[in-house]
């Protein structure tokens, strides 16, 4: 190769470069300033996709974070081998309906995945989130070995300074934090913020470090969800997260949708503390993530639209 | 009789058996269907240790069959010979043509009987371990398990590189050495034998084989040479994989010969052939070598053997002979206890190849020195499914007793135990709830702990099964403070408690 052809190239590459950091740059920058109608939508009363569609419509409908093109994550909470109606994961009509809606809106592709507690294939399948996730168009990635992980720094992190997380989320453009709400004997609750220990290999770890510390600590992950949908259709409200019987369910037919992880977590804890007691210092992650400037727990002075259907 | 069709007819099941037998223990084909389960009882060993749990249909019907055509088993059904047939085949193409010929050998009676006597005095006292060593279908199983499916893992995961999305990747953390060994000397044994000298293992070491043989010396139907019509061409010895005709005395040592019909296939004037012989006299040459007396009397011990071991099966002997260590593996659920676990696997490792949580392994000393290969579980990688009830379902032998998932989640196969003062939520003061998240019945509850906020597990042992998933997922170390002990004999817990709790209607959103 010449030498001029050499220095070319390598300017080139140079600035190929630089706009390729610019541009993850601009992206986070525009994720930022979504210029959402609301801030926070909550809806009730509803079927789980039609829900949605509300609620994604008083938030500027899903255009505003998925834009053509994109390789889209929905994240639903897939952790046990158990049926819908005990709650335990996140509703799969609500899962299919949104990876609708991101293909619908041009997304190149939709990837649902979980890291599962329960074992693997049993979770997808008796979760029903693999066949309704697979019929509305979306893929589902593996999630039950090490190699599916790679190791990324949290230089915000207090007890995690570094975690390895799933490759789709990583090599996604935008990702939808699609948790289900439920009790939890750990970390009290488990909604949005809780809902990342499915996107990480060693869970052990946080346990013996301080868990709520570190469930705020990864959520300031540079590659934030776009929106955090938090599904309250059935909700678990004793013997969480993983349940024993039907029992252990309550079903008041809600959506929680919020950009904002800390706002969404608040609203929903406040909304099941009317199902049973749970105050939100309790649910101390919460506190530490609107400490570390992931959010804000001030709802009330958040721009809040509430939708009731019927 | 058309040889030939007869021949090609036991080729053609006893393919389908090897392949339905070695596809139950690979991965994807036991996830999906336990059709291929099926054909594990059909099985010697495992259909006389199932005898009093679904194996008698089996057992009577394949004692039957030795009763009227001899070793029919030996040379269809079971795995291992038809994979030593496959062997001496391709050991063939490597060899001369003089080589490749058979010569007539004589019987290894005191080695055979031998290993069948040692064999059956364990097995009167329940002792099943050496069966377990030396039974031609669980070597198979254990090959299958740890070498073929190994092999199919490897490809799998080969696959699963050139094609990520669509082909999962299969861990290779779950590897039993010992047992690997143990299936890979049993294997390169057998492959040595049989590609030096055809029927080897089968006619001096297999127990099963020389049972069989035993019986077969009254087998309705023989295989027979007529004297007016052989010319002694020797065709048929040097077919005989068995190397069991005699061509000088012109007879058939019916003990050694598993009915594979070579013989009567290859010979050009029809001189040896299946005959009638209701009595065992026919022969005079014979009677030379063998008194009809001695036959019959061989069979007639065969038989009070078998007798022997029913009964002995019957009243439940304890094992006569058990090392008593400190008992620390936990037995699958449907064991029962470990004592009936000793008495009725022979360690085929199908519940070790259908547990999809790859808990299953192949014990070292875990159940003291007759245990050594049997399964226990492990919670090192993973903990057993409560809505899984495979392992119960595949046992071909009367080792894991069938359970519905229903029975299985009370099953106590073990029993954990909480070391406060290893607990996260005391040595550090945080919250964890780890165990409590993984416990399926809530044996595992969280309760107030100190002064601040934090909860810390309390368990309840009467409705606690032994999942494991507690100790699995706890994070302290270098100790567990969650264990789960294991349970001799295996207990049944208390149904979990109901947790009613007020339907609660709301009109808002709480905020």
């Amino acid at each position: 190769m010449e030498r001029r052809n050499f220095i070319k190239t390598a300017i080139l590459g140079g600035i190929a470069g630089a706009v390729q950091l610019k541009s993850n740059n601009l992206l986070a920058g525009e994720k930022m300033s979504v210029s959402a109608s609301n801030d926070l939508v909550a809806v009730m009363g509803g079927e789980p996709g039609e829900m949605y569609k509300k609620g994604i419509a008083a938030m500027g409908g899903i255009s505003k974070f998925v834009k053509k093109g994109q390789k889209v994550v929905v994240k639903p909470n897939i952790g046990w081998d158990k049926r819908p109606e005990f709650a335990a994961n996140t509703n799969p009509e609500l899962i299919a309906e949104i990876v609708k809606d991101c293909l619908a809106a041009g997304a190149a592709e939709v990837t649902v995945f979980d890291h599962t507690c329960d074992e693997w294939q049993s979770c997808y399948k008796n979760s029903g989130i693999e066949a309704a996730a697979k019929a509305a168009g979306a893929k589902l990635a593996f999630a039950h070995d090490e190699k599916y992980y790679k190791s990324v720094p949290l230089p915000m992190g207090v007890r995690l300074k570094e975690v390895k997380i799933h490759e789709s989320i990583i090599d996604c453009d935008v990702w939808i934090n699609v948790p289900v709400l439920k009790n939890h004997g750990g970390a009290r609750m488990t909604i949005a913020m809780k809902n990342y220990m499915g996107i990480v290999w060693d869970r052990r770890f946080w346990h013996s470090n301080d868990l709520q510390q570190c469930i705020a600590d990864c959520a300031t992950y540079s590659k934030m969800p776009v929106l955090n949908i938090v599904d309250a259709y059935r909700i678990m409200t004793q013997n969480g997260p993983k349940g024993k019987s039907i029992e252990d369910v309550q079903n008041p037919k809600a959506l929680f949708i919020s950009a904002d992880i800390v706002a969404v977590d608040t609203a929903a804890v406040r909304f099941f503390n009317q199902f049973r007691e749970m105050k939100l210092e309790e649910v101390s992650h919460i506190g530490i993530a609107e400490k570390m400037k992931l959010g804000t727990t001030d709802i009330d002075n958040l721009k809040v639209e509430r939708i009731k259907i019927g | 009789m058309n040889y030939k069709i007869l021949k090609w007819v036991r080729v053609a099941v006893s393919l389908v058996f090897i392949i339905g037998i070695t596809a139950a223990f690979i991965f994807f084909v036991n996830r999906e269907s336990a059709l291929f389960s099926q054909f594990l009882k059909i099985q010697f060993v495992p259909s006389l240790l199932g005898i009093f749990s679904g194996g008698a249909v089996v057992f009577v019907l394949l004692i039957l069959l030795t009763l009227l055509f001899g070793r029919v088993y030996c040379s269809t059904l079971c795995p291992l010979g038809t994979f030593q047939d496959s062997t001496t085949r391709v050991a063939n193409l490597f060899k001369s043509k003089k080589k490749r010929r058979f010569k007539y050998d004589k019987p290894k009676n005191w080695i055979r009987y031998s290993v069948l006597s040692i064999i059956a005095i364990f097995f009167i006292g329940g002792v099943t371990a050496p069966i377990a060593w030396l039974d031609p279908y669980s070597n198979w199983g254990r090959v299958s398990n740890e070498i073929i499916s190994r092999v199919e893992q490897l490809l799998h995961n080969a696959l699963s590189n050139i094609f990520p999305e669509a082909i999962f990747f299969r861990s290779y953390a779950h590897f039993a050495v010992g047992s690997f060994i143990f299936a890979l000397l049993f294997i390169s044994a057998v492959v040595i034998f049989s590609s030096l000298r055809g029927r080897l293992y089968c006619n001096t070491i297999c127990p099963v084989g020389t049972l069989l043989g035993m019986l077969s010396k009254i087998s309705l139907y023989k295989p027979k040479i007529d004297e007016s019509k052989c010319n002694k061409c020797g065709l048929c010895v040097i077919n005989c994989k068995s190397q069991c005709i005699d061509l000088e005395n012109q007879s058939v040592d019916e003990s050694r010969c598993v009915s594979c019909q070579n013989c009567m296939q290859v010979c050009k004037r029809a001189a040896i052939s299946y005959k009638i012989s209701l009595r065992v006299k026919e022969n005079k040459k014979n009677e030379k070598l063998e008194p009809a007396s001695n036959e019959r009397r061989r069979a007639l011990i065969a038989m009070g053997l078998v007798g022997t071991a029913l009964a002995a099966k019957a009243i439940n002997f304890k094992p006569l002979l058990s090392s008593k260590p400190k008992i620390t593996g936990i037995a699958p659920p449907g064991a029962v206890s470990i004592d009936n676990l000793k008495r009725n696997c022979t360690a085929c490792y199908a519940c070790v190849s259908a547990c999809p949580n790859n808990i299953i392994q192949p014990a070292s000393m875990e159940y003291g020195l007759d245990g050594v290969l049997l399964p226990v579980l492990s919670f090192k990688h993973h903990f057993c499914g409560y809505e899984c009830n495979m392992c119960t379902t595949v046992c071909p032998n009367d080792a894991l007793k069938p359970m519905s998932i229903v029975d299985k989640q009370l099953s106590q196969i073990g029993e954990a135990q909480f070391f406060q003062e290893k607990c996260i939520v005391h040595t550090d003061g945080t919250d964890c709830g780890a165990c409590d998240e993984h416990c399926p019945t809530k044996a595992i509850t969280m309760v107030p702990y100190g002064e601040g906020s934090l909860y810390i597990p309390s368990l309840n042992v009467d409705i606690c099964i032994g999942c494991g998933g507690c100790e699995y997922i706890c994070p302290a170390v270098p100790e567990k403070a969650m264990v789960v002990y294991a349970k001799a004999v295996h207990g049944v817990a208390l149904k979990p408690t109901e947790d009613k709790q007020e339907k609660v209607k709301v009109d808002d959103f709480g905020f």
